[in-house]
């Protein structure tokens, strides 16, 4: 930024110079010079120039009102390939699997979604999903809360520090790995099977069945929810729960009518992000569940790759974006876009 | 002025999930350094044989190229996506700015399945699937709405009229742009870059839908892997993610701090 700071304090007594005449006459040693050479202009103010000059010639500043637009423009354009993803779901939906060919028919019809109404195995993978869903919240927001509770009012900055490593790194390792984790430590052979033995009891099937896939998605969600409900539980001033103690009431009332009401949006929030996130989760069903424990996106998944019959999977995948968006739908009504935080105060 | 009981019963619950989100962890990268042929722990004795062996193992090898070259085609494509739209929704007045914001948005309020099987057909129509680039695409696509935020907060802390004192300086647009704009939102950029890269590097659902055998990413080979086997290179492989996390993470908290997450807006 210096730079360019003293090209345009350098770029201003030149100007003066060409429109001051009288004071060149005075120096004519001066002006022969610049007379014969041009003052000898650096490549990087011509290349800049250049640039100034082309983006005058393609966007003119008449345009300024527009220029908002073009910048996003690029951005519009990568998230469109969802909004067309989303269209060609929709557009193969409507078409069934012929058995005889095994080609999408030709026609359009909705019997693809009179087949997921009618099939029992639907309900039942769609009632698994919700439930899990439901689980997960729960358990998740009894965990999240104390956790961000005490990372936000912790006097000490470097217990807060690591409160944070613990939750951050999980979140960059990725769901795989830490899913392989779990597999590892919940096994036959596993830790806590391990440790059961040491006191005698087990070992149990802890692995592939439906309590393990709640605790992936709980295991899975814990950061999410944390980093959800922190800003909420940092915006509640500690004086007002001193306030409530000093009135009499014992920490359990003053966290059931102080904290928990202030709280509430945060919680709202993040238990509708877990529950949209774990409701169409595929890898913990996948890797936890064994095959027996499928939610929606494992029924997806299979109707594309194993059964091959993608007017059904689409129709599904359509039915699962339905759900999911009128369940962010509910969060956006409840408190606006803008609590994802983009854009910024106007 | 916390009571003892309270005290107690949150704490426990703090080394509860402490104890969840980190013992995993630990005993993936326990497991990687036996020198048995089992996963056990405590490790058989120690030993970085298998770490030799993730070194000679073709596809594994291979799908940690792919899944390198595919972060970096995510972040050549969210960068400048990400820093443009992050830099209009802030600097910029634009009309139907909250419908904008709930569009870009969508890639997060999209379920994941939906997103990767509607991409997977876009590219099937487009003839480019099985190639390895189109999956750093759908990875921007996806992760897009972090760059924008990231960029965005950046964009609002930077005070407007620095811009028109350049202007009055005889600055041209792009002068403005590349010499006030830009290093101002610079920390975001590589705040959002770094989320990106990290988010490219483990991403799972959307690159199993999008890969076939032969571009396979890392994180799918995992998951394949451990659907046929589970022996203690994949252990190694493993501990691999950990230490970029903790890279990831060590760089994020130089950079911004992650205090910052604790922020109420």
């Amino acid at each position: 930024m210096r730079k360019s700071v003293k090209r345009f304090s350098a770029r201003i007594p030149l100007r003066l110079f060409e429109s001051q005449p009288d004071e060149r006459r005075k120096d004519p040693v001066m002006t022969r010079e610049s007379d014969t050479s041009p003052f000898p202009y650096p490549l990087r103010w011509r290349i800049m120039d250049g640039l100034e000059s082309a983006l005058d010639a393609v966007w003119p500043r008449s345009m300024s009102r527009y220029s908002g637009w073009a910048l996003v423009a690029p951005a519009l354009l990568l998230v469109g390939i969802l909004v067309l993803g989303l269209a060609n779901i929709a557009e193969s939906s409507l078409h069934t699997l012929d058995r005889s060919t095994f080609l999408p028919s030709e026609d359009y019809t909705l019997a693809n979604y009179q087949t997921v109404a009618d099939s029992a195995t639907y309900w039942r993978v769609m009632w698994r999903s919700l439930l899990g869903a439901a689980l997960t919240v729960v358990f998740t927001l009894l965990l999240a809360l104390p956790y961000s509770y005490v990372m936000v009012r912790t006097p000490s900055a470097a217990i807060r520090k690591a409160l944070l490593v613990a939750l951050f790194l999980p979140f960059f390792i990725g769901q795989v790995v830490r899913a392989y984790g779990i597999l590892i430590v919940l096994g036959t052979s596993g830790a806590v099977n391990d440790v059961l033995g040491f006191v005698g009891i087990g070992p149990f099937r802890l692995l592939f069945n439906f309590p393990a896939v709640v605790f992936g998605l709980v295991q899975y969600m814990l950061p999410f929810a944390v980093l959800m409900l922190a800003p909420a539980l940092t915006a509640i001033p500690r004086e007002i729960e001193t306030a409530a103690t000093s009135l009499g009431a014992n920490w359990i009332r003053t966290f059931w009518h102080v904290v928990i009401p202030m709280a509430r949006p945060g919680l709202v929030g993040a238990g509708l992000v877990v529950g949209t996130l774990s409701l169409t989760d595929f890898a913990m069903p996948a890797m936890l569940g064994g095959g027996s424990q499928d939610f929606i996106a494992n029924a997806i998944y299979d109707q594309f790759f194993r059964t091959a019959d993608q007017g059904l999977g689409a129709a599904l995948a359509l039915l699962l974006v339905a759900l999911g968006s009128i369940l962010v739908g509910i969060a956006i009504a409840l408190f606006g876009a803008g609590t994802l935080g983009m854009g910024g105060k106007r | 002025m916390i009571s003892r009981a309270q005290r107690l019963l949150f704490w426990s619950i703090v080394w509860f999930c402490i104890a969840i989100l980190s013992v995993p962890t630990i005993i993936v990268v326990g497991a990687s350094v036996t020198a048995g042929n089992i996963i056990t722990f405590p490790p058989d004795g120690f030993s970085l044989k298998w770490y030799g062996a993730i070194a000679m193992a073709r596809d594994l090898r291979q799908a940690f190229g792919r899944s390198v070259i595919v972060s970096l085609i995510c972040l050549a494509v969210s960068v400048p996506v990400g820093t443009l739209a992050g830099i209009a929704l802030t600097r910029f007045r634009l009309r139907f700015a909250n419908a904008l914001q709930v569009y870009l948005l969508l890639p997060f309020t999209i379920p994941l399945i939906g997103s990767g099987i509607g991409m997977m057909l876009v590219f099937g129509n487009w003839g480019i699937l099985g190639s390895v680039w189109p999956v750093g695409v759908a990875l921007a696509a996806i992760n897009i709405p972090f760059i924008v935020w990231s960029v965005s907060s950046a964009a609002t802390a930077l005070d407007g009229d620095l811009e028109l004192a350049a202007a009055s300086c005889g600055a041209g647009r792009v002068e403005t742009f590349l010499h006030v704009t830009l290093p101002g939102v610079m920390p975001g950029v590589i705040t959002g870059g770094l989320l990106m890269f990290v988010l490219a590097m483990t991403e799972f659902l959307v690159s199993l839908l999008l890969t076939d055998a032969r571009t396979v990413t890392l994180p799918v080979q995992i998951y394949n892997n451990i659907r046929s086997i589970i022996t203690p290179d994949l252990a190694a492989i493993s501990s691999v993610f950990v230490v970029i996390a903790l890279l990831a993470v060590w760089l994020l908290d130089k950079l911004v701090g992650l205090e910052i997450f604790l922020k109420s807006k």
